[in-house]
């Protein structure tokens, strides 16, 4: 299978620029400079690469949306990688940050930027230490700094932590964080293309995003291409974890089928257990039942079955598992980190994570079930920002694929009563 | 505005043309469709976190917030379908989730947004099982502010005025998710000098006022429309009592004077309403002790023994020292008491220089926002005239004015100044001729004489002048705010010159705001209470002038003298009776040990004041004032603006008017009765220049603009001489908003922001004197010494001194001479 990000991970020392050069590091950029910036957005676009974050959009298409002729621009790459089940941006740039930083000197020279910010995880002490180093290299060897290579690029590169808020992956909310202000999205429009850090174009792409950049530009749009499905094109990382014997990340050509990642790459259930359940993109994504195991992995296809690729965080669950229960601890983390900014969002996750300790301590009732359903209406696509709609979708998702729990729960309360 | 900006939507069916940009919620009240809100002020602009103004758009997926959502063409608009009503109940109740529902003793009750939403769009029930959560109920943001933390919806006007309007950013939201809450970096008092706002813009009873907190249900209030009386803005404000007892202060909105807000003197400054400092009766001084008279009766025998002793000692031995904290009515009937009744242009009410009129536009508060530079002279409206300082950071900060500083004194808005120059305490007059000279070299016109550019007059640098210079003549408009207080001398001739001189600059658009930093100074300029001019800048050297407007017998020959002449005449015995109104000069004129001894001298000293002052506890008679909250009329604000001042609270004490009244018709062989302050308003209206459009209907609701006051100034004015002698360095008293006076006593809820005696010493003279931060030094002018603590800081150049006046027991002003620069020593205590 082809390996455009892993193939190269564990080659020891790859966190030192001069290995990294002597695994082809850096050969991108003399590529890229010979081009016109424009021609590199336009190479991006014809790769079919969309956003690795999250969403999706594609990349090429986000930097032509940058406000024509406004300077200076940023650029924002967002390594606060916060989705829970989500550990691939972190293998990145534990293992290879110079990879990021050819991406990004490529990304800025298309766009135009002369200064760049990574903004990590305030958890990602570590992975941050190394980049500083490798941004010590890379301007050592003029791969950083003024005029890099000849091109007339100017760029210099920062690394910024966070202090641990998960809002602060939403892109707004981090242009925020990075600004000094409190972690909370801001409206849109007007959107960072048009007004983001300080009030000027900004681009923010994810750490795997930009990693994906120099390949596409060793390697041509057209082989990127030809990789994946009709519109996911590429491969994409997938950080499986939960009930499998091999749990860890696992570069897939977009399209295989999820089965193929929890049966074979990640070498099936542990205890050879029976799948109950899967979150095919993090906990934000609807939890979908066994049944639905072979949907092939990219975005469309598993939108179709009911969720969502997301972040590229399989989570597996095996029979042993109560799907409210676990429903439960994901609402306890929508609580505790939605910022607080919208009504529904704040109210919201508390009340259902009240309700659902409530069914999950014995004290249950369809009613509350119910309730809870009608929250999840009332919630979702009504808050500010998609923290909300990422809250809503464990929840509901569990009550209409896997009712039978709730209800299991309930009955056996009540069968306790009665005997009692 | 033309149709190619206009925009068409259909609200609920109806169909709406509305600006482009406008947003739905304000596109919706248009047509008379109420869209609930929560985070949503016009004045702080889309914020969308609330959620309470979700609306129905066709061709959009989800329901999108009004309040954020900008109207597009052909736009389709649904604000009571099904999806949006159940969205509505949905957003209430999780409002309503954890709120205490404390509506019997809250604050709010009565006026509170959240009651109203729920009361029209609430689901009317509550699924809520858990216990709602507890958190702080009373908690003091500052001595004036106190938080209930349960009912706060966390819709962040509060704090998004902090950030926005007010620009401190000073109360922020702490805290995340449920736990969010609203505060202060390390707990620090919220005391800026805007904070009272956020008590009337918080939709529940979450931030309340400290002073009013359980005293009364709203909706028992007597609300009055009224103004403020503090300073030059005449803020729009309502009075509430209760059984004639001061409740609150709140805003009342009027977009052409306050923008919507007050400051916190406003808000938190009227206390004295109350004072047992009050004057509420007339008493007269028989041998040493004060006998208690009737007031009318009073007023009559004052009008007696002035004319007795004009009449014995000719009209120029009698005079007035009045105020520009009275109404126009007072005012303008105190001009006609004194110079038709008793004869005597003897009639002033400032310390200072100026002139009615101006050589250009007088512009009003709106045009700061629409000029392209502000030029601030000598003014430091944070201190002076707050509203005025957050309509320039407005204007600067969210409509790209630029602002250009000229000043002695470091202030607070130089921070967002693009240009800002501090001229030397005392060289005010050189530093604006500097200005015109530099502007009129390019215009070919004639210039100020004499070397007025050289730096070591001013202080400010030639090449620094000349970016002035460069900043006013590459503007298209320019509005000038001078204070004329700050001057000395004559300065307002040079400064009146600088705005001849901007004015010719081609295609300039110039006008200018007068800023002195008193309620009512520039209508008691209006109403002739100045010794050169008779009502309406009608100079006393226009014989056919004043006889066009008054009437045959109406011109006075004999030039009238100012309030310090009069003073001077005192002290000589030439003047032998005075009347002052509303004025404290035993504190606040130049030189004050003096005046006490000349007022002493006089044979008849009346005073007519609201409160017992210095002053008051001199006279022969006191006469009763009422005073802002009981007493009525007219004020004009800086901006030229006339508004009705409506009493708040009832007295039995005749009004002033009816007092000043009683004097003229006791005098009168043609009597004229006034039925209410408004019948003098309909007369001063007749005879005033500039007030003719002035009545009581047209100044009902928003007041209304009087009318250009021309000005008289002729040619090229001539450079005083700078005085060089002096010892030590010259002084600068700075203006506090809040400081310890009879306004503002020690029992204000504001006395916390009362300051110590400090003097800000530049770095220079600092180590001179060996003097450092901290240290306590003594000021001593005139054989007195004023103790204060020194703070190294530049906020003048060398050579001078910066002391605030903090109270009326510094004793500050018995340090100054009059009109020019007061020169002190400084020395270690």
């Amino acid at each position: 299978m082809t390996q455009i990000l892993l193939k190269n991970i564990d080659t020891k020392g790859l966190t030192s620029i001069d290995v990294y050069e002597k695994q082809g590091g850096y050969q991108s950029l003399k590529k890229a400079f010979e081009k016109k910036p424009e021609e590199i957005v336009e190479i991006v676009k014809a790769s079919g690469l969309r956003g690795r974050g999250g969403a999706g959009f594609p990349a090429g298409l986000k930097w032509s949306f940058l406000a024509k002729d406004v300077f200076p621009r940023y650029l924002a790459c967002n390594a606060d990688e916060s989705e829970p089940g989500t550990c691939k941006d972190r293998e990145l740039l534990e293992k290879t940050p110079h990879l990021l930083i050819e991406g990004i000197v490529v990304t800025c020279y298309a766009c135009r930027i002369e200064t760049g910010y990574i903004y990590y995880r305030g958890e990602f002490q570590h992975a941050s230490d190394l980049m500083d180093k490798a941004i010590e290299e890379a301007y050592a060897k003029g791969y950083l700094g003024k005029n890099i290579m000849g091109s007339g690029l100017n760029l210099d590169l920062y690394t910024h932590l966070g202090a641990g808020a998960y809002i602060c992956g939403e892109e707004s909310a981090l242009l925020n964080s990075l600004e000094g202000r409190r972690g909370e999205p801001r409206l849109k429009p007007p959107f960072p293309a048009v007004e983001g850090l300080y009030g000027k174009p900004t681009v923010i792409n994810n750490v795997e995003t930009l990693c994906v950049v120099p390949w596409i530009i060793n390697e041509g749009a057209e082989k990127h291409a030809a990789l994946g499905t009709e519109k996911s094109k590429g491969t994409k990382l997938v950080s499986v974890s939960g009930h499998v014997k091999k749990p860890g990340n696992y570069e897939i050509v977009m399209g295989t089928p999820t089965s193929e990642l929890i049966f074979s790459l990640a070498g099936g259930m542990r205890d050879d257990n029976k799948l109950k359940a899967f979150i095919p993109g993090g906990s934000s994504a609807n939890i979908l039942p066994a049944d639905k195991v072979d949907v092939p992995y990219d975005y469309e296809a598993i939108a179709e079955a009911g969720s969502m690729l997301g972040s590229g965080a399989l989570i597996v669950m095996d029979h042993t598992v109560n799907i409210v229960e676990a429903a439960l601890r994901m609402s306890y983390f929508y609580m505790h980190e939605s910022c607080g900014k919208c009504t529904p969002c704040r109210e919201g996750t508390r009340w259902m994570y009240q309700i659902l300790s409530d069914i999950q301590d014995g004290k249950g009732s369809n009613k509350q079930v119910e309730k809870l359903e009608d929250i999840c209406d009332n919630m979702s696509f009504k808050c500010f920002c998609a923290l909300g709609d990422a809250a809503v979708a464990p929840v509901a998702s569990s009550i209409m694929n896997f009712r039978s729990d709730y209800e299991e729960l309930i009955k056996k309360i009540e069968g306790d009563a009665v005997t009692a | 505005m033309s149709e190619d900006n206009k925009v068409n939507i259909t609200i609920n069916d109806q169909p709406v043309s509305v600006p482009k940009g406008t947003l739905v919620v304000e596109a919706a009240k248009q047509i008379g469709v109420e869209i609930p809100v929560f985070c949503y002020h016009e004045k702080l602009g889309p914020f969308g976190c609330c959620r309470m103004c979700l609306v129905e758009v066709e061709k959009m997926p989800k329901l999108t917030t009004a309040c954020t959502q900008a109207v597009m063409p052909d736009m389709v608009v649904k604000t009571e379908s099904p999806k949006v009503i159940k969205a509505q109940q949905g957003v209430l109740e999780f409002t309503l989730l954890n709120h205490p529902l404390d509506c019997p003793v809250c604050d709010k009750g009565g006026e509170c947004p959240l009651q109203n939403n729920t009361f029209k769009y609430g689901p009317g029930d509550t699924r809520m099982e858990f216990e709602r959560a507890n958190r702080d109920k009373a908690t003091p943001l500052s001595p004036v502010i106190t938080i209930d933390r349960e009912r706060c919806i966390a819709c962040q006007r509060c704090t998004r005025y902090s950030d926005i309007i007010e620009q401190e950013s000073a109360l922020v939201m702490l805290n995340r998710g449920f736990n969010n809450e609203v505060g202060t970096f390390n707990n620090e008092p919220y005391d800026t000098k805007y904070s009272g706002n956020v008590i009337d813009i918080c939709p529940v009873g979450a931030l309340t006022n400290t002073q009013f907190r359980f005293k009364a249900r709203t909706w028992d209030l007597d609300n009055s429309a009224t103004l403020c009386s503090h300073c030059g803005c005449n803020c729009n404000m309502t009075l509430g009592s209760r059984t004639n007892k001061f409740m609150r202060i709140e805003t009342r909105p009027n977009d052409l004077v306050d923008d919507g807000w007050v400051c916190d003197k406003a808000r938190f400054g009227y206390s004295f309403i109350e004072s047992d400092q009050r004057i509420v009766e007339a008493t007269t001084l028989v041998n040493g002790e004060h006998k208690v008279a009737n007031t009318l009766e009073t007023a009559k025998h004052v009008a007696e023994s002035l004319k007795k002793i004009a009449d014995e000692h000719g009209p120029e031995s009698i005079g007035f020292i009045g105020s520009p904290f009275g109404t126009n009515e007072e005012l303008y009937l105190y001009h006609k008491l004194f110079r038709f009744t008793l004869g005597t242009n003897n009639l002033d009410h400032k310390t200072y220089l100026d002139t009615p009129g101006l050589p250009v536009d007088h512009y009003d508060f709106l045009n700061i926002e629409t000029a392209n530079l502000v030029l601030l002279i000598g003014s430091d409206p944070a201190e002076e005239l707050p509203i005025l300082d957050l309509r320039i950071k407005k204007a600067v900060t969210r409509k790209g004015v630029k602002l250009a500083v000229l000043n002695d004194q470091r202030t607070e808005l130089d921070k967002i100044a693009d240009l800002s120059l501090k001229y030397d305490v005392g060289s005010d007059e050189i530093a604006l001729s500097s200005l015109a000279n530099s502007l009129a070299t390019e215009l070919d016109i004639p210039m100020v004489e004499g070397n007025v550019s050289d730096e070591s007059l001013t202080g400010i640098a030639g090449d620094q002048m000349k970016k002035m210079s460069e900043l006013i003549r590459t503007a298209m408009k320019v509005c000038v705010i001078y204070n004329p207080a700050s001057f000395t001398e004559s300065s307002i001739f040079m400064l009146k010159h600088l705005l001849e001189v901007i004015n010719k600059i081609p295609t300039m658009e110039c006008g200018a705001i007068p800023a002195a930093p008193f309620t009512n100074s520039l209508g008691a300029m209006d109403m002739g209470i100045l010794p050169d001019y008779y009502p309406g800048g009608i100079s006393c050297s226009d014989p056919d002038k004043v006889q066009q407007v008054w009437g045959d017998g109406a011109f006075l020959e004999t030039k009238g003298l100012s309030a310090l002449e009069m003073i001077e005449k005192a002290e000589s015995g030439e003047l032998k009776a005075l009347i002052i109104y509303r004025n404290n000069p035993v504190i606040d004129f130049p030189d004050c040990k003096r005046v006490e001894a000349a007022l002493k001298n006089l044979s008849l000293l009346v005073v007519h004041d609201m409160m017992e002052t210095e002053t008051s506890t001199l006279a022969n008679i006191v006469l009763p004032s009422n005073g802002p909250g009981y007493d009525e009329g007219t004020t004009t604000n800086i901006g030229g603006r006339v508004q009705y001042r409506k009493r708040g609270l009832n007295t039995n004490n005749p009004p002033d008017w009816k007092i000043i009244s009683k004097m003229i018709n006791s005098l009168s062989e043609k009597p004229i009765e006034y039925l209410t302050s408004f019948s003098v308003t309909e007369e001063l209206s007749k005879n005033v220049p500039g007030y003719s459009e002035i009545t009581k209907k047209s100044i009902k609701r928003e007041g209304k603009t009087r009318e250009k006051i021309e000005s008289t100034n002729g040619s090229v004015p001539e450079i005083k001489k700078i005085e060089s002698s002096g010892h030590g360095l010259k002084l600068r008293i700075a203006t506090k908003l809040f400081t310890k006076d009879k306004i503002l006593d020690a029992s204000s809820p504001l006395a916390h922001h009362f300051l110590p005696s400090t003097l800000y010493l530049n770095e220079s003279d600092a180590s001179k004197l060996k003097l450092s931060n901290g240290d306590q030094a003594i000021i001593k002018a005139n054989g007195v010494d004023v103790g204060a603590t020194v703070e190294v800081s530049n906020k003048c150049n060398p050579g001078a001194v910066v002391v605030p006046k903090i109270s009326d027991d510094q004793g500050l002003l018995r340090l100054t001479r009059s009109g020019g620069v007061s020169w002190v020593e400084v020395k270690k205590a």
